[in-house]
């Protein structure tokens, strides 16, 4: 190949910048001087121009368009699967420790109090089969305002839309949707919540249940008591947490024999089945069994879940002082 | 966030699978390539920022993925000499006035197969996909400058190699 006269390899960058619509400025002028008196780089400029079509084409034209929908199709296939068993979370402070927050694309799944160890690291969500795991975004924002909300009293119930998905078996999930029915304020024995999926003597399988939950607050386990009144089990090891939830809720609480209690003669009762609260003394209680109960901590709370002063034992006239 | 990023999907997916087609080659893993893309994408998104240019990720993504499967030498070596045959298939033992009627494009593509990687890449980014030279070096890991240089050689390769096929982009049939 001959070398090029010196103008010539001078010109060339520009040329076949020129030549492909990417001349810089004063370039292409200087191209249209230089073949003007040039037939060999004009051709060349020619040349260029015309692979620049050829290109052009073939970034217009389809390729391999069989192959490439297969490819789409099992692509949004596994996008589907993935985003199906994808669970986003975040971890937030709060005055209860940090709390752990993770959704699906179904709702929230995992509430879960991380103590001193606030990593990923300490959480359940790493030893759950059947999960993907990523760090979330702003879609858990909304969900920690309601529970911070909820955690200062200004909130009664978030309204969050559950997934079960880590709920292990049936059992646990009727346990759950149990518990779930239970108002703010309000609390229940093991016992009774028993009774109420069908298993009156299964208060034990009730209680490992609901030391599983994975959803607490949400869905309220906190609410869920020995039939004696104690504060039995929480989350483990965080009856702690229990009290301040229910002290924050409304729920008395005295130490008994070292451990919390709550108070039912300073609540309102109401039988399962009741439209009306009563205070502990009314008659029409007598024969009802006090593990079936409901007790509320306030009046105002009973009437928000949609309950009545008694008409014999008139709360609403003899409203419990503390 | 998965409704947005299916439609991420619906807006890049045939793009970058074409990116990935010429990145590797007909005998490569476009496919698993371009899976994997949307897939890592799909985990990071998340945490992706506002106002990120999505379009330059993905292709960044992409590039990424076709280096570190051309790092692998036995690859590199069988996707070159699979490369040289498609190219002798093209041009052996037809008359000439056949070879120019054959697309010439079909013989740009294979020129560009051949390619050196990063010449290969940023010629595609560029003049098949239009993207800017900044996307361009970030994914390749070079300057704007660079970039456009890579651009350019491999520009006057595919017309060296064109000429070298006896066959001058859009010259009239004898």
């Amino acid at each position: 190949m001959t070398r090029k006269p010196a103008g010539c390899a001078q010109i060339a960058d520009d040329l076949l910048a020129t030549a492909v619509g990417e001349a810089v400025r004063g370039a292409a002028e200087r191209v249209a001087q230089h073949v003007a008196a040039c037939g060999a780089c004009r051709r060349e400029l020619e040349g260029y121009r015309a692979l620049d079509e050829t290109v052009a084409a073939l970034r217009a034209a389809p390729l391999s368009e069989a192959e490439q929908a297969t490819a789409r199709t099992r692509l949004e296939r596994t996008l589907a699967d993935l985003r199906s068993r994808l669970l986003a979370y975040r971890i937030f402070p709060s005055p209860l420790g940090p709390i752990l927050l993770a959704r699906s694309e179904l709702g929230i799944s995992l509430v879960e109090y991380l103590g001193q160890d606030a990593t990923l690291q300490a959480s359940r969500l790493l030893r759950e089969s059947g999960v993907d795991v990523i760090e979330g975004g702003e879609e858990l924002d909304a969900a920690y305002r309601q529970l911070q909300e909820y955690l200062e009293g200004r909130r009664r119930r978030l309204e969050w839309p559950l997934d079960l998905r880590l709920a292990g078996s049936a059992f646990q999930r009727a346990v759950l949707q149990a518990t779930a029915d239970i108002p703010y304020g309000a609390v229940v024995s093991y016992a009774r919540l028993a009774q109420e999926v069908g298993k009156a003597s299964a208060t034990r399988a009730v209680a490992q249940a609901l030391r599983r939950n994975p959803l607490p607050i949400a869905i309220p386990c906190h609410r869920v008591i020995g039939t004696s009144g104690a504060l039995t089990g929480y989350a483990g090891n965080k009856v702690g947490l229990k009290e301040r939830l229910l002290t924050l809720e409304g729920v008395p609480t005295a130490a008994q024999a070292g451990m919390p209690t709550i108070r039912p003669q300073a609540m309102y009762w109401l039988y399962p089945g009741d439209t009306e609260y009563c205070i502990p003394t009314c008659p029409s209680l007598s024969t009802r069994p006090l593990a079936a109960m409901t007790h509320f901590g306030a009046r105002e709370h009973a009437e928000a879940a949609g309950y009545r002063p008694c008409t014999t034992c008139r709360p609403d006239l003899h409203p419990i002082s503390r | 966030m998965s409704q947005v990023f299916e439609a991420l999907v619906s807006a890049h997916h045939d793009e970058i699978y074409r990116y990935l087609r010429r990145a590797v080659g007909p005998a490569g893993d476009a496919e698993d390539l371009c899976q994997e893309t949307f897939l890592r994408g799909y985990r990071a998104y998340a945490t992706l920022p506002q106002d990120a240019n999505v379009r330059a990720w993905l292709f960044a993504i992409a590039t990424n993925l076709t280096k570190n499967y051309f790092r692998a030498e036995t690859r590199r070596r069988r996707a070159y000499s699979e490369v040289q045959a498609t190219v002798r298939e093209t041009t052996d033992g037809r008359p000439e006035a056949e070879m120019l009627s054959r697309e010439t494009g079909a013989l740009v593509e294979a020129i560009v197969q051949g390619l050196p990687l990063k010449q290969r890449l940023a010629f595609t980014q560029r003049k098949l996909h239009g993207l800017d030279y900044e996307t361009i070096a970030q994914s390749l890991g070079c300057s704007a400058e660079s970039a456009r240089a890579h651009v350019f050689q491999a520009l006057r390769k595919i017309r060296r190699a064109l000429d070298g096929h006896g066959l001058r982009p859009g010259e009239p049939l004898q």
